[in-house]
């Protein structure tokens, strides 16, 4: 850090919401210079959100609360400074880049900001034409923001913060829900307003991406304390990799240093986890597979999203499917479910052709969770959202209660007391998830599909639900949709790599993962994790997490130059 | 913003009051359009309309009445009858917005009572509003001379017991779903 | 659910007017309307908002069916009324009507007065419709905010109609994944037995989510606005508007129309229904 005037000055900050019976943060104290990159990681729920809403003002201006110690913008406090005086310093940009878009065209959201300052409308047009150059993002200027996929929303999102000109920008969990390109680019935008001497402060789970933003410092909050705070070397010795998501050549040198204890189950996804004994044994042959695809075209509206999609999904076994944003994952499900009508080809479910076939008796062979589990909690409590679904099916209700505790124990909530009467949406997200999956159990499914079970969660959490829902008894497959990269190659028997609405690629992860080129071109970068796989695993041809590989490898004493394959996060240092 | 908001705040417009009545107002119009059906009923109830008191009850007089104003105007507009052609429709559905929303002022008990009296409450504001809040259509006696009693038959009885039975029966169900999720809300 | 309001009208006549004047044309030709009664006038006006609504250029297989709904719409609410009033016509007894006949059952008089009546109404029912549809379609949806700030309207409440449309497509989208949802665990919108009122819980599945969800996901949207300085002062808009000539020329015309239906109509000309003689003939009169 040189001896420039600091830019954001924390000191002894703590703060507890109105509702919250304890500080969400405490006593954490860090100050930002100019052209300096701090990383902020933790787990969920740990307050890095908080952090953010008390650099850039909202609290305590617009969230009440008890607060404690200072914040200082340049010198300034930011108790004393008006929202908007803050954000000509401070620019944020939120968790959800979907929510945070408020114009409905690309120019309307850019102008936003500088429409509330008063800024001259020729001076606006300037900006939006540097901004856009600056962003790369001059293809998606007149189009409208409802058109726009997840990534461009994302780099949209960033822009309309570019246009305040702040000098210090604040950016929460922007890679979640991103292809590994997307992120890529948004990181690369980031990095040159640092270069060009503003400050960037991160939040980021994906610590493994956001090292490539070559962060200066590292700042490791659990349950609102400071675990960690300084240079990045110093974090990636301390870091927990179960808790963040390291690049592997850190692994298997904290592996080799003896710092890390062997995984419970042996790391191998699922084989301890008894969803039935080792990996699926694969249909006997002969057997029809679950779902097929056959030649599938649909479209929405007038808009061509699926072509020719082919693929069996088998009776037994667990599909991860993996694309860009936009190529079609979502809308081939929806198509299987019936949800949508397919304009060529034909959807067969366990040999027979689905068409005419009702979504609901499809229900009863494919549990459907949706991403967002609230979108379809309505009842008044847990037991009538649970009855909903076996009430439409006319099952006989004497079996419900039965039925409700099995779905809660299969999904790990009947622990939580007077759940039956709880109103379903006041359970926290992790909560409504595992709702959303008994709601799927209820219909005594054969075969679960998940649509991005881990979005917004962290590495730790998302690898937790993943083997939960793994572990679910009864099921006898299960597909998932997902970004994460090394959670579908992990935990997956077979990979479906999307791409325009095509299948690009179908096979176990070891063979999908071999072809870089065909990877590279699906927007996905290959994760030290894979290189490492390609390069050491194979053994048993199952693709291995970081800490069991790096594990086997510190054992069998492989001679490496650690460095070589780490992929994104290398050059961090 | 909140069912037990003071009497003073009633009238406050934060960027959290634009935001709510947009999204009353964008809610109300889609499902004025999707028109989930109700078939078989003599009367023609429009489940999108309890939309307009809940978004009163639950945020306030200002965004109930941009909720129903720009709401059905927006529904015309999409419907393609245009937004201000029937300008005074879309003024009556404000004002039952805006009606409901001051409930504060003449139901303060209901209004700060537990959760079931403030699902009641919302029924009862609402009805009242809908009852007073439609008189306005009797402009159409000046605007289109139509005869009063044309009105009350074809348009207002119709029209208000209608959606009477969507506001009593949808709105309680609305607070009590809602009410655990904003005692979530941040602010 | 794709329920974006269609922008048809892109690049006509009409949309390249600034949008103030469709918004303001209709005020004033509402109003002038109202004050008429001639049906010969009133004829006139109809083909007036004709000549204006082709101005918008407005593809009509995308619209017919809109069209339809306003046809079937009116037509009802105007027999209805011709029947009600049973041809009790303003400023006139019912004495000097000349009746053709009286509807059986009813027993309500059809005489060549309410028939005019019917007929102005009609007329007039359909001139406002035809006045109105090129704000419909004539207008981009992110011209409104803008529009209507300038015609006065607080300026947050001007940008919360912006608000509303940048809403319509992503709420629309969030509905139909609801819709989705609750169909893949069996339930039916449409279907169902029982009378109104258990048709009307039978919504509560799709309706509750979408509202919930919309409003407990607005504190980004809240957040995003304040952290960008909304409404903390004087706010310029990026779409600048001005009235051109012509512009100005349809304004001032439709102004004119608007004062000299007002003088008329204070005169008696034409603010009194007027009855075809062949009408009263037919009745034998
Ligand atoms: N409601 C909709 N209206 C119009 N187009 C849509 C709609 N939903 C999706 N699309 C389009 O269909 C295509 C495929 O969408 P889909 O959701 O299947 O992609 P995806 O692979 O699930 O992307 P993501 O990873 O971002 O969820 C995209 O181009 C998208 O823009
Ligand atoms: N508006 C609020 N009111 C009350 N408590 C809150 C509020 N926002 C957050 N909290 C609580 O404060 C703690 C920190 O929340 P925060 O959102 O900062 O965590 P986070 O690190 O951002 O989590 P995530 O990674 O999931 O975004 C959590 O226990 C959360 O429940
Ligand atoms: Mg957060
Ligand atoms: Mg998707």
């Amino acid at each position: 850090m040189t001896a420039e005037a600091t830019l954001l000055d924390i000191a002894g900050l703590t703060f507890r919401y109105r509702r919250a019976t304890q500080p969400a943060i405490r006593d954490v104290s860090l100050t930002v210079t100019p052209g300096e990159v701090l990383l902020v990681a933790g787990p969920s729920g740990c307050g890095k959100s908080t952090l953010i809403r008390a650099i850039n003002g909202l609290i305590p201006h617009a969230y009440p609360g008890e607060l404690s110690g200072s914040v200082h913008l340049e010198g300034r406090s930011t108790g004393e400074l008006k929202l908007r005086d803050i954000a000509l310093t401070v620019g944020t940009a939120l968790q959800d880049p979907a929510k945070q878009i408020v114009g409905a065209t690309v120019e309307a959201e850019l102008a936003f900001g500088p429409e509330n300052l008063g800024v001259p409308r020729a001076q606006i047009r300037d900006l939006i034409r540097m901004v856009t150059s600056q962003a790369g993002i001059e293809p998606l200027l007149g189009r409208e923001t409802a058109a726009l996929s997840g990534g461009e929303r994302q780099l949209l999102a960033i822009a309309g913060i570019l246009m305040m000109r702040p000098r210090l920008y604040v950016v929460d969990e922007p890679l979640a829900n991103l292809d590994p390109l997307s992120a890529a680019r948004l990181l690369a935008i980031l990095r040159a307003r640092a270069d060009a001497g503003d400050a960037v402060i991160i939040v980021e789970h994906r610590v493994e991406e956001a090292l490539s933003l070559r962060p200066d410092r590292v700042l490791y909050l659990d349950e609102g304390l400071t675990r960690y705070l300084g240079p990045v070397e110093g974090f990636l010795e301390i870091a927990n990799p179960r808790a963040v998501k390291l690049p592997f050549d850190v692994v298997l040198a904290r592996a080799r240093a003896g710092g890390i204890a062997p995984a419970p189950d042996g790391g191998v996804g699922r084989t301890a986890t008894g969803t039935n004994d080792g990996p699926h044994p694969p249909d006997a042959p002969g057997t029809p597979s679950r779902l097929e695809f056959r030649g599938v075209d649909a479209a929405i509206g007038e808009h061509a999203v699926l072509h020719g999609v082919n693929a069996r999904l088998g009776q037994r076994e667990v599909v991860a499917v993996l694309g860009p944003n936009g190529s079609g994952k979502t809308t081939a499900f929806r198509t299987a479910m019936q949800l949508l009508s397919i304009t060529a080809g034909a959807i067969l479910v366990d040999g027979i052709d689905a068409k005419g076939r009702g979504t609901a008796s499809l229900a009863t062979i494919f549990g459907y969770v949706f991403q967002s589990p609230s979108q379809m909690l309505f009842a008044r409590t847990v037991r009538e959202e649970l009855a909903f679904g076996p009430t439409n099916l006319r099952r006989d209700p004497a079996t419900f209660d039965d039925l409700i505790d099995d779905c809660l124990r299969r999904t790990a909530l009947d622990g939580l007391e007077g759940i039956l009467e709880r109103p379903p949406l006041s359970l926290s997200f992790g909560q409504q998830k595992r709702l959303a999956l008994a709601i799927a159990l209820g219909l005594q499914p054969k075969t679960l599909i998940l649509d991005e079970p881990s979005a917004g969660q962290d590495h730790q959490t998302a690898e937790a639900f993943m083997r939960e829902v793994l572990a679910i008894p009864g099921l006898e497959s299960i597909y998932f949709i997902t970004h994460d990269v090394d959670l579908a190659l992990t935990h997956a028997d077979r990979i479906l790599l999307f791409r325009d609405g095509r299948i690009v690629a179908d096979g176990p992860p070891m063979e999908v993962i071999v072809d870089e080129a065909r990877w590279r071109a699906c927007n996905l970068t290959p994760t030290s994790l894979m290189l490492a796989n390609t390069r050491w695993g194979g053994r048993d041809d199952r693709f291995l997490d970081a800490e069991t590989l790096a594990l086997r490898i510190a054992a069998s004493g492989q001679q490496t130059s650690a460095g070589a394959e780490g992929g994104i996060g290398v050059d961090a240092r | 913003m909140s069912m037990t908001m003071s009497r003073s705040s009633l009238w406050e417009v934060t960027s959290r009051t634009i935001v709510y009545a947009a999204i009353g107002a964008a809610l109300y119009g889609i499902l004025l359009v999707a028109q989930l059906p109700i078939p078989g009923s003599t009367v023609s109830v429009r489940p999108a309309f309890a939309l307009v008191p809940f978004f009163g009850y639950a945020f306030g007089p200002v965004v109930g009445f941009f909720t129903g104003l720009v709401g059905n105007g927006i529904g015309d507009q999409i419907s393609g009858w245009g937004a201000l052609t029937s300008w005074n429709w879309s003024l009556a559905n404000g004002l039952v917005g805006l009606i409901t929303g001051l409930a504060p002022m003449y139901m303060a008990k209901m209004v700060d009572g537990n959760i079931r009296q403030r699902a009641i409450g919302g029924a009862i504001a609402g009805s009242i509003a809908v009852v007073i809040g439609f008189l306005f259509i009797f402009s159409d006696a000046i605007l289109q001379g139509m005869d009063v009693g044309t009105i009350v038959s074809t348009l207002y009885i119709p029209v208000v017991v209608g959606d009477l039975i969507g506001t009593i029966i949808l709105v309680p169900i609305l607070v009590y779903a809602w009410e655990p999720v904003k005692a979530q809300l941040g602010r | 659910m794709n329920i974006a309001p269609r922008y048809l009208g892109r690049g006509s006549w009409l949309a390249r007017r600034d949008p103030r004047v469709l918004i303001l044309v209709i005020v004033l030709f509402i109003f002038t309307v109202l004050q008429v009664w001639d049906g010969r006038v009133i004829l006139g006006l109809l083909v007036l908002s004709i000549v204006y609504y082709r101005a918008a250029g407005i593809p009509w297989r995308h619209i017919r069916r809109n069209w339809t709904i306003v046809f079937l719409f009116i037509g009802l609410l105007v027999t209805v009324n011709t029947i009600v009033t049973g041809g009790r016509v303003r400023e006139l007894p019912v004495e000097g009507l000349h009746i053709w006949f009286y509807m059986p059952l009813l027993g309500t008089p059809i005489s060549a007065e309410s028939l005019s009546l019917a007929g102005t109404m009609l007329m007039r029912y359909l001139a406002m419709a035809t006045i109105g549809f090129p704000l419909a379609f004539a207008v981009a949806p992110s011209d409104f905010g803008i529009a209507f700030a300038r015609l006065g309207v607080p300026e947050k409440f001007a940008f919360g109609i912006d608000l509303t449309f940048r809403f319509l497509p992503s709420l629309g989208a969030d509905l139909q994944t609801t819709i989705d949802a609750q169909r893949i665990r069996g339930y039916d919108a449409s279907g169902g037995k029982g009378g109104v009122l258990s048709r009307l819980r039978r919504t509560a599945p799709v309706i509750v989510p979408t509202i919930v969800n919309a409003v407990a996901g607005a504190e980004d949207t809240i957040d995003a606005m304040d952290l960008r300085g909304f409404g903390t002062g004087k706010r310029t808009w990026l779409r600048h508007l001005a009235f051109d000539r012509t512009d100005r020329v349809v304004i001032g015309f439709f102004g004119v129309l608007l004062v000299t239906a007002t003088i008329a109509g204070f005169a008696g000309v034409t603010s009194v229904l007027w009855t075809p003689p062949l009408l009263i003939e037919l009745a034998g009169g």
